[in-house]
């Protein structure tokens, strides 16, 4: 390990060292300013890699532009979620440092996750983030629904660590290393030990993607978790997932068995995610089950990865990612006392408080693919992919799917600009700053990827080849 | 090595199927649930033993020691929450957890 290798990790260190600097300030002085400090933290930890760009080494782990581009992402989406969490908390009484310093280890591990070259620190960094969601997701103890949700979302998490790990396991059993580039190099063999591996592993993290048919967990985790919360948890966690994945993709693309359980999984998280979210009533778990769906329109990209299907997963999970910050920062936002869960407990609301009105209705646009939100342009590269792939009957069926979803995300947006139910006239109460920051940013660069998305393309054509 | 490999998978195997078995069939008591969670996990560290003896290296051990790690403290985090839950409703019984639906 040289001084470079250091310099290259430093906005991992800058994180790690921020959280225990949270847990210790924490614990000197409670107080609401360690969200401001956690929150720069993060942005040093960015603006670092952004102003010294350097590769680096270490067994396991290498900082490359593909890690820094994945952790820069992370970074805003983590910046943004502690904005958020920053009002909902104080209002919920959520007190106390463990929340930023919980949410500063999550972009640890989602950092070394991404940045892995071996499983063990694969492994390693999706645990290590997840596990700083079953703490965030139960972190509210007065709520009646937090414990439950967490407790769900343990069970089902430690039941993918399991099977995520005897993958791992018994592709280290076959080939006797954990090296990502010498289990490509050695290529697939015959061996079923090693198919059965990665078969489970692909398990694992359709877990971690809540993938149809290991999504059973997503519905009740998003409805009871703190709102903040869910708007991480359904993007900068599914956004690592993918990474993750993306890193996993060269030992399995080319094998016919992991085509056939990418289409599977892409066919049955479409149907079921859409068919599920037409019916609900409660806004979290309709955009807990659209999030179901939009996954399987990122698991029907990769089953298309030798035709680019790659980085148009990659793109559109950036673009999911900004739509689901602005649709839940709005919930977050919108919320009182008691969450605001109810699709009709959102009529008028866009007249009430326009920020936050409009924020989740770009959202809800972007997440149903009607321009000029950016939501059409990461579906037309997916499908595009599809077609060049030659995954005609899964495009058809995507196609059709994104259209039904149409009718419940535009079921919000017509009750948020209907006239409120008589008697109620609502006080708005006024945002704050830092709400306002975090609701503007990820509705303008949706906005932004939806007009002018070539810069995004060609930068993840560039890092993912 | 005296044991083969193919006889420590076979051991891994049948304790992670009844581990994966004992998850579904016990799905009324959280405790059950993470002991049959834990099972899970040991088969996995034996695999990853016998891995390590077969080719000679350490990396299996190694991970077999991190999965110790993790699973201490994912017991701890669990044990933590039954005690909030159990606190709350009286019952580690799962059916009783049932808030959320749809």
């Amino acid at each position: 390990m040289t001084l470079f290798d250091l310099l290259a990790f430093m906005p991992l260190v800058i994180l790690a060292t921020g959280a225990i600097l949270c847990l210790l300030a924490g614990a000197v002085r409670p107080g609401g300013y360690l969200y401001e400090l956690a929150i720069v933290v993060v942005a040093a930890s960015m603006l670092w890699s952004l102003a010294l760009p350097a590769d680096g080494m270490l067994p396991g782990i290498s900082v490359t532009p593909y890690a820094r581009f994945c952790a820069l992402f992370l970074d805003l989406a983590g910046i943004t979620g502690l904005l958020l969490a920053a009002g909902y908390n104080r209002c919920r009484g959520i007190v106390g440092e463990e929340y930023p310093a919980t949410l500063l280890f999550a972009l640890v591990g989602m950092g070394a996750a991404c940045a892995a070259t071996d499983l063990l620190i694969l492994f390693l960094g999706l645990e290590a983030f997840t596990f700083a969601f079953y703490i965030l997701v139960a972190i509210e103890r007065g709520s009646e629904r937090g414990g439950e949700a967490g407790m769900k979302y343990l069970l089902n998490g430690t039941l993918s660590a399991a099977i995520l790990a005897m993958g791992i396991a018994l592709v280290y059993c076959s080939r006797g290393t954990l090296q990502l580039a010498e289990l490509a190099a050695q290529g697939r063999g015959a061996g079923h030990l090693y198919l059965a591996g990665l078969s489970l592993i692909l398990l694992g993290l359709a877990f971690k993607l809540s993938l149809v048919p290991a999504h059973l967990w997503t519905a009740d985790v998003y409805q009871g978790a703190p709102a903040p919360v869910t708007a991480l948890l359904s993007t900068a966690s599914k956004g690592a997932s993918l990474a993750a994945l993306l890193l996993l993709m060269p030992l399995v693309t080319g094998w016919p068995g992991s085509h056939a359980i990418l289409w599977w999984l892409a066919l049955l998280s479409m149907l079921c995610g859409n068919l599920a979210a037409l019916v609900q009533s409660s806004i979290k778990r309709m955009l807990a089950w659209s999030s179901v769906a939009q996954m399987g329109y990122v698991g029907l990209a990769l089953t298309a990865a030798p035709a680019g299907g790659l980085r148009a997963a990659a793109f559109y999970v950036v673009i999911y990612a900004a739509a689901g910050l602005a649709t839940f920062g709005a919930v977050a936002v919108l919320s009182d006392q008691g969450e605001r869960d109810g699709i009709d407990a959102y009529r008028g609301l866009g007249y009430a408080n326009p920020l936050a009105g409009a924020a989740l209705a770009v959202g809800l646009f972007s997440l149903a693919g009607i321009p000029p939100a950016a939501g059409l342009m990461g579906k037309f590269a997916v499908f595009a992919a599809a077609l060049r792939g030659g995954e005609t009957a899964l495009a058809v069926v995507g196609i059709l799917t994104a259209l039904v979803s149409v009718f419940y995300y535009l079921r919000v947006v017509v009750a948020l600009y209907m006239r409120p139910a008589e008697g109620e006239c609502r006080e708005s109460h006024s945002l704050a700053i830092s709400e306002v920051i975090a609701l503007a940013a990820p509705t303008l660069v949706t906005l932004f990827l939806g007009v002018y998305p070539s810069p995004l393309l060609d930068l993840l054509a560039r890092l993912i080849s | 090595m005296i044991v083969p490999l193919e006889h420590i998978l076979i051991l891994a195997a049948l304790l992670f199927f009844l581990g994966l078995g004992g998850l579904l069939a016990w799905r009324t008591n959280l405790i059950m649930m993470l002991v049959c969670i834990e099972v899970m996990l040991n088969a996995v560290m034996l695999v990853f033993v016998g891995g390590s003896t077969q080719w000679g290296n350490a990396d299996g051990q190694i991970f077999a020691i991190f999965i110790m790690a993790l699973t201490s403290s994912e017991v701890s985090l669990a044990l933590a929450m039954v005690v909030y839950l159990h606190r709350r409703k009286r019952t580690v019984n799962t059916d009783l957890f049932s808030e959320m639906k749809g």
